[in-house]
């Protein structure tokens, strides 16, 4: 028996697209042999401890590249009002001009499909593509670099700046088999560049399929990305996604991560340090029902003295959902004068829900401001009480504390109509909650 | 309106409210004045609904209605308000929200139409200047980091949001100063009206120089054990409790 035994239908389109750049043929091969050369990781290997792929496997996705034309009327209802953004769309993970909005970019600016860049200009990406990610690729990492062939590109050149946000909507339609997408993104900002990049996982249809993200990140010295990412897959979905975040010298990165779609999904957030006096603040909302696991794995290598972090990330359960949240700040020995603090909270909403929290700071260096902190609580009975002695029945009140408590991460989300798009869907899921 | 007879109630196994009788009547002010721990803010407790109470004797009816048959947002809807003796902290929920939630929440409980957002901000500006509140406590999360004189306004400022019926103060004047204690006399005697009553919780007898009560009484022993008109509360301000023997709390 091969030992990934079930993800040889994920590898299927590599030689499908077949680019005649050599480079690119080395690191698809290399990524596949790292496929090959490990087996599908255990509950008994620490990354998955609490996460069993074994309800992915049984899917038997594969990747089937179908292309699935839509008119731009079809995702009319899924766009931001009032929102002008640099939009690229993805269906099913391949590029659809038709539905995105490229026109007018700025000189030095680039925005676009990865597959296209590779057709038409593939040097601007060869140095950073894969780069970021690495060679010790973890198993769904190196399935998606394997197969690596579309998704968003933003590459900024010293001395732009973009005046809208970048806005990259990946739209799963279903099909009769059970398909895994495999998009990958990647965005360099070179130093002193500013951009907002705002991710949206949406889906048209209830549906059964696999998203599997990778997303490489660099910022050059004092760039800046203020980065949404919004997951809202359908019910039935499994969403996998990676980010690998490269940040230079006096970068700021902000990355506010809202999952709350899909009925299995793990993300990675791995951010590595590489310029002093830079700043990072990831925060997160999850919100896990019936049915619903959600495993997020944060991982932040401190390699270099004076840098910031903060990870918060709150979590609501409900029904017999499940959540994990693993996080780990590393702080080398050299990195001096390190101040890192994570939190995170989680509200249970009754008895079948279930989260394990896993806050972990490994410090090397002596001179550090380092904390961590977890909170597992469920609502507050005076709260409920004082609510409801106004008059607000006892679902609306649970609802209104859940919104407050995630308030804190959906008020970070801009512009004010996103925020409140999401904050109405988070309102209607939490409707099923209480 | 409301009538409280041969009221028991206990928190786990510790009896606080022992046969306790009140009759209000219709646009009445009763003041209930009574030692630390004698089971004011139980009784308060009790009529608005909060968990933890068992009533193990005795009715309380509220307009002809059995009042403790109803959950805490039915008696809202009744017309019943409680202002907290210690208000709750709502971080992340808005106090216009909130507001609006409640006012609304009643309304549609009455069978009226939701008031649409002009004539909410209407209504809000207009209740805000009788209590003479900054507006920008409207922006934030309800009570949240408040100062106490700013959360028992703001109890003040609800109640003349929601125009409840029956509005139990529970000592709403303690922790304001002069100033606060004025305003918020001024936001109840504004809404005084022939239908609308008022229960005063208090320890001083300062407070019914602003609000005139139609009776006094005191609890005590989880019991009203006297009551009497407003010369009641002067008699108690001059000598204590111990003269209707019982002992001052410690
Ligand atoms: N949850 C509880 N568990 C145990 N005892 C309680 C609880 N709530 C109230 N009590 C007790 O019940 C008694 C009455 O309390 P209550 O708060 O009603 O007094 P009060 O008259 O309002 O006092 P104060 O004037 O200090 O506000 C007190 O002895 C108090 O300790
Ligand atoms: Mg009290």
């Amino acid at each position: 028996m091969s030992a990934v035994s079930g993800f040889e239908q994920w590898l299927a389109p590599a030689e499908a697209a077949a680019s005649g750049l050599q480079w690119l043929a080395t690191r698809r091969g290399e990524a596949r042999a790292r496929v090959q050369g490990q087996g599908v990781p255990g509950t008994k290997q620490e990354a998955w401890r609490y996460t069993s792929l074994t309800r992915l496997l049984e899917q038997g996705f594969s990747a089937v590249a179908e292309s699935v034309p839509l008119q731009p009327e079809a995702i009319e209802h899924l766009l931001i009002p009032g929102l002008e953004a640099w939009r690229v769309v993805l269906v099913n993970g391949r590029f659809a001009p038709e539905l995105s909005a490229l026109a007018g970019l700025p000189a030095g600016v680039r925005i676009g499909s990865l597959a296209e860049i590779l057709r038409t200009d593939p040097d601007a990406v060869k140095d950073r593509l894969n780069t970021i990610a690495g060679p010790d690729q973890p198993l769904f990492s190196a399935l998606n670099t394997a197969g690596l062939d579309d998704g968003l590109v933003v590459l900024m050149d010293a001395g732009t700046a973009l005046a809208r946000p970048v806005e990259l909507i990946h739209l799963s339609v279903g099909s009769e088999t059970p398909r895994v997408a495999q998009p990958r993104h990647l965005v360099v900002l070179a130093a002193g560049t500013q951009a907002h990049l705002i991710e949206r996982y949406v889906t048209l249809t209830y549906a059964l399929y696999c998203t599997n993200s990778v997303l490489e990140v660099t910022l050059g010295a004092g760039a800046v990305l203020e980065h949404q990412r919004i997951q809202l897959e359908s019910p039935d979905a499994f969403h996998l996604a990676a980010l690998y975040v490269r940040l230079g010298a006096a970068s700021r990165y902000r990355c506010t991560n809202i999952a709350v779609g899909a009925s299995w999904a793990r993300t990675d957030l791995t951010v590595r340090f590489s310029g002093e006096h830079a700043a990072c603040d990831l925060q997160g909302l999850y919100l896990v029902g019936e049915r619903q696991l959600l495993d997020v794995h944060l991982d932040v290598d401190h390699c270099v003295p004076r840098c910031v972090s903060r990870e918060y990330f709150k979590g609501i359960l409900y029904g017999k959902g499940r959540a994990v949240f693993d996080g780990c700040v590393h702080v080398a020995r050299d990195a001096q004068q390190t101040d890192a603090a994570m939190t995170n909270r989680n509200l249970i909403l009754c008895e079948g829900a279930e989260v394990d929290t896993k806050p972990q700071l490994e410090i090397e260096a002596d001179d550090v401001k380092c904390s961590h902190g977890t909170t597992v609580g469920q609502l507050d009975p005076e709260q409920l009480f004082y609510l409801r002695s106004r008059g607000i029945g006892a679902a609306l009140a649970r609802r209104m504390l859940c919104l407050g408590f995630a308030g804190e991460i959906l008020d970070a989300l801009t512009p004010e109509a996103l925020r409140m798009q999401v904050t109405q869907e988070v309102g209607r899921r939490l409707e099923q909650a209480t | 309106m409301l009538s409280v007879k041969g009221l028991r109630a206990k928190v786990g196994e510790k009896e606080i409210l022992k046969g306790l009788d009140l009759e209000i009547g219709r646009g009445e002010i009763h003041a209930i004045m009574g030692p630390n721990g004698s089971g004011k803010s139980t009784l308060a407790h009790v009529l608005s609904g909060r968990d933890g109470y068992t009533v193990t004797a005795g009715s309380v009816t509220f307009d002809g209605q059995d009042l403790l048959a109803l959950a805490p947002e039915e008696r809202a809807h009744l017309g019943l308000f409680l202002a907290f003796q210690y208000p709750v902290e709502l971080p992340g929920v808005n106090n216009t929200y909130f507001l609006k939630a409640a006012l609304n929440a009643i309304r549609a409980a009455r069978g009226q139409p939701e008031l649409d957002a002009v004539a909410f901000m209407r209504l809000m500006k207009e209740r805000l200047k009788v209590l003479h509140l900054d507006d920008s406590l409207l922006k934030r999360p309800v009570n949240f980091g408040f100062s106490g004189g700013e959360k028992k306004r703001n109890e003040i400022f609800q109640m003349a949001m929601l125009e409840p019926k029956l509005a139990i103060l529970d000592e709403t004047d303690s922790g304001l100063d002069i100033d606060a204690l004025r305003i918020v006399a001024d936001g109840v005697n504004a809404l005084r009206n022939p239908e609308r009553s008022v229960i005063l919780v208090t320890h001083y007898q300062r407070l019914l120089d602003y609000i005139q009560p139609d009776y006094v009484h005191v609890l005590a022993r989880g019991q009203i054990i006297r009551s009497g008109g407003k010369s009641l509360a002067l008699e108690l301000e001059e000598k204590g409790y111990g003269w209707l023997g019982i002992e001052e709390a410690a």
